[in-house]
């Protein structure tokens, strides 16, 4: 996907991924512990269409050394894959409303599934955007479901520093606001990603007057047993990974660790 | 009348147990007592302090194998042994019921109830129970030779059953129970505890400002701790690559890296954070968790500390400092 | 994975000044050894065995630290010859016994023992660090076979060994030792990395961190108790041991030099 991100498929040889009575197999925003044995696992995002039963699709970003060693993988090596965990986004709120999704460099995996889930059932949705920014042109991810989202929804890209090609925004997400037109006391807003996007929070939906509470934000930690127990990816009062990953931004800004 | 079993037949118990089940209880190790497998039922100690490591080093092991994969072929852990943990404190007892409860809320740790099936508890208390607080089987001081029986479920009733004890009228009673410590008192009222200790997060900053600056990040107030249950999981290769293992080992919230993820970001980057949340975890988690401190005033982490953090005094001068503060309200 | 048809990784285990008690813990693992031998080619080791291949290697192994210029650029060469190269117990990752002496008690016993005509080449033995980029250091004094074993089977996962989290005491507390602070004896067990095993407190001595420093080892912390009872020369010899060579150690106990009298 760009320099140290892969995108990988998992699926499952001989039988499908369980899907729920609406047809999902996890709700966008829950995560899966991924790995390899003798290695480790690793939370990631899911950020395949959740209605895809064949198949889970994660990105994987080198940093430690179960992603490194996933990056060494072939195509038809096997992984570990465990989930899926937590709540994800809250998809009943978000029926009937206008969207906005505000992400940025390798926060993208929830809210691209977010967005397959969005795009399948178009019909119950009002005005959909993503804003989504990064570093340089190649630290966006998914570039290949760009065209087919746009079909579909508002993409709204950006990078600090732009190729001589680049053709989008540049500047800071924050700089999108001129861009957006929704109704703000129907909103509901995803957002995916750490501290910079705290900032494009105060600078873009506060000034569109979204409120807190309908900001949702997966958080990222720790997440090592995900069922609760091993206190890696406390916050606060809360669990990340079974209260979570998806709080109310009032929650987040409320936890201090 | 009460079954009885006199002091002399402990150690045949002990033996007849070991025919059938790994035995484990406290004995004596240069001058600390911790829990071993026994092999001379002489040695085990009936009235002791505390052990150093509590009882759940044997349901949730300091380091356990959870899965080996073998060619390719994964294999959950095996418990091939049934076994049984001997001359469990009264407070030890406590600890494990509500580790049991912390183990048993949804989605369950299979891997520790797995092993918690396969042992019987026997606990011994040198003073009058009153109301027990979990186990298999309980036996009560209740004279210089006689223990009484409490048999709480199936399993404690087969072993009561067993032809070392005996149906006798004793005319004495179990010692009425000592003093209770300060910190037993303090634990009555865990909401009190949990709003008081969510008040220092920033307003008696000073108390945890100062503990970072003592507490030696060393663990052991973990470690000692029968309710503490930080993990992290490691996994294993033999050098010809054909066996790994995940295996699942004590972690402490106490410890630098533990809040800190892939990429190298510490989400509580200074032991003052790193000792606050241990006390926020035991205190204020918990308490809104399951509506009960995570202590109950064993005592070991006081002992235990090398850098002498008495956790009594720390919480009574933060319920201090917050009543001063924060006078209750009257209704 | 290494297949069959794949060449085996090629390790080396050079030494320099040291007493090779760490190359005696590799020897000691014996069958381990014999499960490692059959994973990669020993190609040169000149403790244990003929054959002497000159590099590239895939993994050296370095135990001891260097203390002449000679000694310093073999090291150098080494390093531009391996993918990997690994410190072999606490001579090579912290200087060790070696660290222990400075330049001017050396110059004291110089004199005294090779007499007033000797021309000294030593220099102040230094962590290969010092000199090299280091891909692992596994701590020691000797190395604990367990550890080796682990550093050892990860790099044959393709995997980055990393230094335990934890402390001593953890092993310590397993090994149902009484604490040695508590009996208000130094131990620096507290600010060390666990993976020894608390082999010596278990055997009745103290900690005085061969393991290396833990990360953010609370060292101001542990001073403050160790203070309680004891005073700062004896709390530094007990530093000087394995941890002369370390900033920290610097930071804690190098005074200003007294000149004329005036710092």
């Amino acid at each position: 996907m760009s320099a140290n991100v892969k995108l990988f498929s998992l699926a499952p040889v001989g039988w499908k991924f369980p899907a729920d009575r609406d047809g999902l197999i996890f709700t966008p925003g829950q995560f899966f512990l991924v790995g390899r044995w003798g290695v480790g696992e690793a939370p990631f995002g899911g950020a395949s269409s959740p209605f895809e039963k064949g198949s889970i699709e994660i990105g994987v970003r080198k940093a430690g050394n179960v992603t490194a060693a996933l990056h060494q993988l072939a195509r038809g090596d096997e992984m570990t894959i465990r989930g899926p965990y937590g709540n994800g986004y809250p998809l009943d709120f978000f029926k009937g409303k206008d969207v906005v999704m505000v992400t940025g460099g390798c926060g993208i995996p929830p809210i691209a599934t977010l967005i397959e889930y969005i795009i399948a059932r178009r019909e119950l949705f009002g005005r959909v955007y993503l804003l989504y920014g990064a570093l340089t042109p190649d630290d966006l991810l998914f570039e290949e479901r760009y065209k087919h989202w746009e079909k579909h929804i508002k993409v709204i890209l950006t990078v600090d520093k732009p190729t001589p090609d680049w053709k989008g925004h540049i500047g800071l997400v924050s700089e999108l606001t001129r861009e957006i037109k929704i109704d703000p006391v129907n909103t509901a807003t995803a957002m995916c990603g750490p501290g910079p996007m705290a900032a494009a929070l105060e600078n873009i939906l506060r000034p569109l007057g979204i409120a807190d509470r309908r900001i949702f934000v997966s958080e990222e930690r720790k997440m090592s047993c995900g069922i609760g127990k091993c206190q890696h990816c406390t916050t606060g009062d809360k669990y990340v990974c079974t209260d979570g990953p998806v709080f109310y931004y009032d929650q987040v800004q409320s936890n201090w660790d | 009348m009460p079954r009885v079993i006199s002091k002399n037949h402990i150690p045949n118990l002990l033996i007849h147990l070991k025919k059938s089940h790994d035995v484990f209880a406290p004995m004596e190790k240069e001058g600390e007592v911790v829990f071993g497998n026994v092999e001379d039922p002489t040695k085990v100690l009936l009235n002791y302090k505390t052990t150093l490591l509590p009882p759940k080093i044997y349901f949730l092991p300091p380091e356990e194998e959870l899965f080996k994969v073998t060619n390719g072929r994964v294999q959950e852990e095996q418990l091939n042994n049934k076994f049984v943990v001997f001359g469990l404190s009264r407070k030890d007892l406590e600890a494990i019921v509500y580790l049991d409860q912390i183990m048993n809320k949804k989605p369950a740790d299979t891997f520790y109830l797995n092993r918690r099936r396969a042992v019987t508890l026997i606990g011994v208390s040198e003073e009058e129970v009153g109301v027990p607080p979990g186990g298999d089987l309980i036996l009560e001081k209740i004279s210089d030779r006689y223990y009484r029986t409490l048999a709480l479920t199936k399993k404690g009733k087969k072993i009561a059953d067993l032809e070392f004890f005996e149906e006798k009228e004793i005319n004495h009673k179990a010692k009425s129970h000592e003093a209770t410590s300060k910190l037993d008192q303090i634990l009555l009222d865990s909401e009190l505890i949990a709003r008081a200790i969510e008040w220092s997060r920033e307003n008696y900053r000073q108390i945890w400002e100062h503990l970072g600056r003592v507490c030696l990040g060393c663990g052991i107030c973990t470690y000692v701790c029968p309710l503490c249950y930080c993990t992290s999981t490691e996994d294993k290769t033999s050098f010809d690559q054909t066996v790994c293992s995940r295996c699942r080992k004590w972690d402490a919230c106490t410890l630098p890296g533990f809040a800190k993820i892939a990429g190298g970001h510490n989400f509580r980057p200074t032991q003052a954070a790193r000792y606050f949340n241990w006390f926020y975890h035991k205190f204020v988690r918990a308490y809104k968790e399951f509506g009960r401190a995570q202590c109950v005033a064993c005592h070991r982490c006081q002992r235990y500390c090398p850098a002498g953090i008495d956790i009594e005094k720390v919480l009574e001068e933060i319920i201090n400092a917050f009543q001063k503060a924060e006078p209750e309200r009257k209704f | 994975m290494v297949s069959g048809v794949e060449p085996k990784p090629k390790l080396a285990i050079f030494d320099f000044t040291d007493c090779e008690g760490c190359e005696v813990a590799l020897v000691s693992l014996r069958e381990k050894l014999l499960d490692l031998a059959g994973e990669i080619e020993i190609v040169n080791w000149r403790l244990a065995q003929r054959r002497a291949d000159e590099g590239p290697y895939d993994v050296v192994l370095i135990e001891g630290t260097p203390i002449t210029q000679e000694e310093i650029d073999t090291l150098k060469f080494l390093r531009e010859q391996t993918k990997i190269l690994v410190g072999l117990g606490s001579c090579a990752t912290l200087a060790g016994i070696p660290g222990i002496i400075d330049k001017e008690s050396r110059g004291f016993w110089y004199k005294k023992i090779y007499g007033e005509k000797y021309k000294p080449r030593g220099i102040d033995a230094l962590p290969l660090t010092a000199y090299v980029k280091v891909n692992y250091l596994i701590h020691g004094c000797p190395v604990e076979k367990k550890e080796v074993v682990r550093v050892m089977e990860e790099l044959l996962a393709g995997k980055a060994p990393k230094p335990r989290g934890y402390s001593v005491c953890f092993e310590c507390k397993l090994a149902g030792n009484p604490c040695r602070l508590l009996a208000k004896k130094i131990c620096l067990g507290p600010i060390t990395q666990g993976g020894c095993g608390a082999i010596c407190i278990s055997g009745g001595s103290p900690c005085y961190g061969c393991f290396g420093l833990r990360d953010s080892a609370q060292i101001d912390n542990l001073l403050h108790t160790l203070y309680k009872f004891s005073d700062s020369p004896e709390v530094e010899q007990y530093f000087s041991m394995f941890l002369k060579k370390t900033p920290e150690y610097a930071r804690l106990f190098k005074r200003p030099r007294v000149k004329n009298g005036k710092t």
